[in-house]
């Protein structure tokens, strides 16, 4: 089986954010990059797979600027990927989901897969587009919120959980999907260390942002584009509650609660 | 030309120490402390992902990392436990006899378990009667015939009751001193060979402390690492290896407290505002900042000169006095700016001092530091 | 000019979703007076649906009365949604972020060369006239304001975030658009199957989440918490304290080394306040802590404090809140 899992560099979760000085995003400056949440569950349930069906391939591709996107890709080899592809975006930060969907999207059209691994969203930009998008533009079907994916070798079917408000639902779908999985599901592996060793010496295949562009001709162009950053101003302080009895302090919070924060639910 | 830039490979190594630092040991750190447990299945997860025989070369299995990879992963780890990070760091130390002594038959057959499979190793030079004068040592290893005889007794010995391999140094004549000192291996599995109860120790409470005691243990010549009276340069030259290290488990301890007393000055809040925005608590911050920085830039200087084929007897002595002193300080320190709450078990750090206090014990006190660093100092005045 | 705005309706064991009315408040939150804002349904309960979905202000509901778009698949649900947006000549689509919204959305917007943004909590316009939104990104730490610069454009709007509009006498048509947009398309997908989770809502989703911490002092007492949490109907999550000494696991960690959290409620017991904490729920809507110490810092983030020992108080606030939403 040829397992594709499309992994991004998202920002380590002890990143202190920060608007750039335009104020339209995110600051990169100083900012650590990593292999994180839905992604790592994402390589972690390619290996499984690859384990479990032997003869299997795992190919790791990232699309945006380097070199984090290469060095995600190389924690990817380290975990276990047999194979990388860099797909290379000059822009600091990717504009947009539906373009980086569609610049696999490309690259994908020419090589034979049998599924394609996802993050259901990305730690920062939260957007959840980019599995849906690059299904529909290489005409497979996908789910989101996927869990306990199993394969079955003779029916070529993958079986799973998926995760929906309130519960999950369990589903299958044949081969030549896209899977955008949920997060923690799985207890993603740590890289060993002679194997991190090892993926600084792999060698990653590299496409040029202007073969993408080319192929993509005014599809190239993003769609949307991030014109504001914001962090939520500090509080000032709660309203303290006044009781004798721990009674009194429950019915009055849910006084103010359903009366005045009308949050009650 | 200077350059402290890591290269990424460094940063990635780093990063996979602190996330498996973050993700194995610090849950456990309290509970094992707490308890004095010794936590195997770290080990067994340290060993499996190549933190453990750091450096052992690649040839044999192992991970064959330069000291300056070794300090920069120790740091993370120790800043999680530092009682873990001394059992995981033991293999090493056991094992770096082996890398300097040993023919490359006895390298082959000796190292090649520890990368195959997970053991522990013991490194046992340490007598109830004397540390660091180790050309004093009374343990005795008589020839008889093709083997050698072992009796003596070793103390506080880093994972002496789970080791499965012990080096020793034990001495075919004490009035030789130094010269009759010789470096042998000895399994587990050798008759006569017993360890004592588990120490219960002020801190590293994670690691295991032991005797180890022989008592006619035979020991075939071809476990004997170099000639008869080799032990004694042996020792010196494992210890110039290993010392840094310790430098950094005490770097790690320092970062932590920093760590740990900033993220705590930024939420308490005294006479309406953080306690960090009074001028008492930012002078302390202020000398723990240094203290650490100054710890890691001597810890990787010495690093680095050793990985440059320099013997650094002195910059490594160095780094290890320099950062366990500041480490002492440091934690206490943050002790006093957590306040009463630092004193309690329930925060993290207090273990800090009790664990940085070893580091100014063990691998070479830092009185003996200190007659190192002034003779090699004074060598160069003459 | 008019534009056309399409809503999707989405309709969960035969009940059409309040996430989709609220889809409905967004929609009218942009548009303007002679916008003719248009609703999708589909499945066999479709049409049983429309009039509540045409009454939170829609001129006309489209129906899809296929069967197999009961819990319709991401492929086939995307080609009913496209189709029924270049019947309706629409610009916009808007849908609920629920799961199966958020799954959709990417299809439908590459299907339809469409921009899409996921997640909105607010519309409006820049004054060139482009659509502007806002979502939450980073868990909630950030928001991030972003410009459509494509002439169509598919929004998912976040749960909670916009209000359902209250019911008006609606006479809009439902009017039935073909089927045979169902999973027979290429028969790819083989069939669902529901398995109830019951065990509360996701951390990560959830609209209440109670969180214990160190003050709970002990795994057996973090049965409190469940308890008020079920009453509430909320998801649990604890303080790292909790998950370090092994009370509860790692899943449910709220903080910066575990998940990021922006319910409408947020209720922090026994809860110090560590930043680590504190950044992973500090952008809730609304916070209430119980603390016995009134010094925690928790209390500076919190909209509502109660100091007091949580073994009386939160025993006492379940009992209320049952009694409240008529819970035996």
């Amino acid at each position: 089986m040829e397992i594709v899992v499309c992994i991004k560099p998202v920002p380590d979760a002890e990143t202190r954010l920060r608007a750039n000085p335009a104020g339209t995003a995110l600051d990169g400056e100083g900012v650590k990059w990593a292999l994180a949440g839905y992604d790592e569950s994402a390589v972690e349930q390619a290996l499984l797979l690859k384990e479990a069906n032997p003869g299997s391939r795992v190919r790791a591709v990232s699309f945006g600027p380097a070199p984090r996107t290469e060095e995600v890709l190389r924690a990817a080899l380290a975990l276990g990927a047999d194979g990388a592809t860099f797909l290379e975006h000059p822009a600091e930060v990717v504009p947009d989901p539906l373009l980086a969907a569609r610049a696999v999207a490309a690259h994908l059209g020419r090589a034979t897969w049998d599924l394609v691994l996802v993050g259901k969203q990305a730690g920062d930009d939260e957007a959840g587009l980019f599995g849906g998008a690059l299904a529909e533009l290489v005409d497979a079907p996908s789910f989101g919120g996927v869990m306990a994916l199993t394969y079955d070798a003779s029916a070529r079917r993958f079986t799973f959980r998926r995760s929906v408000e309130g519960g999950a639902e369990a589903a299958e779908v044949p081969g030549r999907a896209v899977l955008a999985l949920q997060q923690a599901w799985n207890d993603p592996r740590t890289a060993k260390l002679p194997n991190i060793l090892k993926s600084r010496r792999a060698t990653i295949d590299k496409v040029a942002w202007a073969t993408t562009a080319g192929a993509l001709g005014p599809l190239g162009t993003p769609t949307t584009q991030s014109v504001g950053f914001r962090l939520p101003a500090p509080r000032s302080g709660a309203k303290m509650i006044d009781y004798r009895t721990p009674e009194e302090a429950a019915e009055k919070l849910v006084r103010l609660l359903q009366e005045e924060a009308k949050v009650f639910p | 030309m200077v350059d402290f830039s890591l290269t990424e490979e460094q940063t990635s190594l780093q990063e996979m120490a602190r996330k498996f630092a973050r993700s194995e040991m610090l849950p456990r750190a309290a509970e094992c402390d707490k308890n004095s447990r010794f936590p195997e299945e770290v080990y067994r997860k340290a060993w499996e992902l190549g933190l453990m025989n750091l450096n052992v070369p690649s040839d044999f299995g192992g991970s064959g990392l330069s000291l300056l990879d070794q300090v920069l992963i120790v740091e993370e780890l120790a800043r999680a436990c530092a009682g873990m990070t001394t059992s995981i760091l033991a293999n090493c130390l056991a094992l770096e006899p082996i890398l300097i002594g040993a023919s490359p038959e006895q390298k082959q057959r000796l190292l090649a378990p520890f990368c195959a499979s997970f053991h522990l190793a013991s490194f046992c030079l340490t007598e109830p009667a004397g540390g660091s004068d180790a050309g004093a040592l009374t343990t005795r290893a008589r020839r008889d015939g093709d083997a050698y005889v072992l009796d003596g007794e070793k103390c506080f010995i880093t994972n002496a009751p789970h080791a499965s391999l012990y080096t020793v140094f034990a001495t075919v004549d004490p009035a030789l001193r130094h010269r009759g000192i010789t470096a042998f291996v000895v399994p587990r599995s050798a008759e006569g060979l017993s360890t004592g109860k588990d120490e219960d120790k002020m801190g590293h409470r994670a690691s295991a402390t032991s005797t180890v005691r022989f008592e006619g243990v035979r020991v075939p010549v071809d476990d004997r690492l170099g000639a008869e009276g080799d032990g004694f340069s042996i020792a010196m030259r494992t210890l110039d290896q290993t010392r840094t290290p310790i430098g950094a488990i005490a770097l790690g301890i320092a970062q932590a407290a920093l760590g740990y007393a900033g993220e705590y000055a930024l939420q308490r809040h005294t006479f309406g505002k953080p306690i960090a925005e009074h001028q008492a608590i930012q002078l302390k911050i202020a000398d723990m900042a240094q203290a650490v920085h100054a710890s890691r830039l001597l810890v990787w200087h010495a690093a680095w000169l050793i990985d440059h084929g320099r013997k650094g007897t002195l910059e490594s002595s160095i780094a290890k006095c320099f950062a366990s002193d500041a480490a002492m300080r440091v934690a206490d320190e943050a002790i006093q700016i957590f306040g009463g709450y630092g004193y309690m078990r329930d925060y993290p750090v207090e273990k800090l001092l009790r664990d940085a206090k070893l580091t100014q014990i063990y691998e070479g006190s830092n009185e003996i530091q200190r007659i190192v660093i002034a003779r090699e100092q004074l060598k160069g005045a003459a | 000019m008019t534009a056309r705005v399409l809503v999707i309706g989405e309709i969960r064991d035969g009940h059409l979703l309040a996430s989709s009315l609220e889809a409905v408040g967004a929609a009218r939150a942009c548009a303007g007076p002679s916008d003719r804002l248009e609703g999708l349904l589909v499945g066999p309960a479709a049409a049983a649906a429309s009039p509540a979905f045409a009454a939170a202000g829609l001129a006309s509901v489209a129906c899809v009365a296929d069967a197999a778009l009961e819990r319709p698949t991401p492929w086939a649900w995307s080609r009913a949604i496209v189709a029924a947006a270049t019947a309706a000549g629409a610009e916009l689509v808007i849908l609920a972020g629920t799961a199966a919204g958020r799954d959709v959305a990417g299809r439908v917007a590459a299907r339809w060369e469409a921009a899409a943004v996921t997640g909105v909590t607010a519309i409006g316009r820049a004054p060139g006239g482009r659509l502007r939104l806002s979502r939450p990104v980073f868990g909630g730490r950030a928001t991030q304001e972003v410009e459509v610069a494509a002439p169509r454009a598919v929004l998912a709007v976040r749960p909670h975030a916009f209000p359902a509009p209250a019911p008006t006498a609606s006479a809009a048509p439902a009017t039935e658009l073909p089927g045979g947009t169902g999973p027979e398309g290429d028969g790819r997908i083989l069939g669902f199957e529901h398995v109830e989770g019951g065990a509360g809502p996701d951390l990560g989703d959830a609209a209440v989440v109670v969180s214990g911490g160190r003050g709970v002092r002990a795994a057996d007492n973090f049965s409190l918490i469940e308890e008020l949490a079920r009453s509430l109907g909320a998801a649990v999550g604890a303080s790292r304290a909790v998950t370090d000494a092994g009370w509860r696991p790692v899943s449910y960690q709220v903080g910066q080394t575990g998940k990021s959290v922006t319910p409408q409620l947020y209720v922090a017991v026994g809860i110090s306040g560590a930043i680590q904490h504190l950044v992973g729920m500090v952008s809730s809507r609304v916070i209430v802590a119980i603390n016995s110490d009134a010094q925690a810092p928790i209390f500076r983030v919190a909209d509502y404090g109660i100091v007091g020992d949580l073994f009386a108080i939160v025993p006492a606030l379940t009992r209320e809140v049952r009694r409240v939403r008529g819970i035996a």
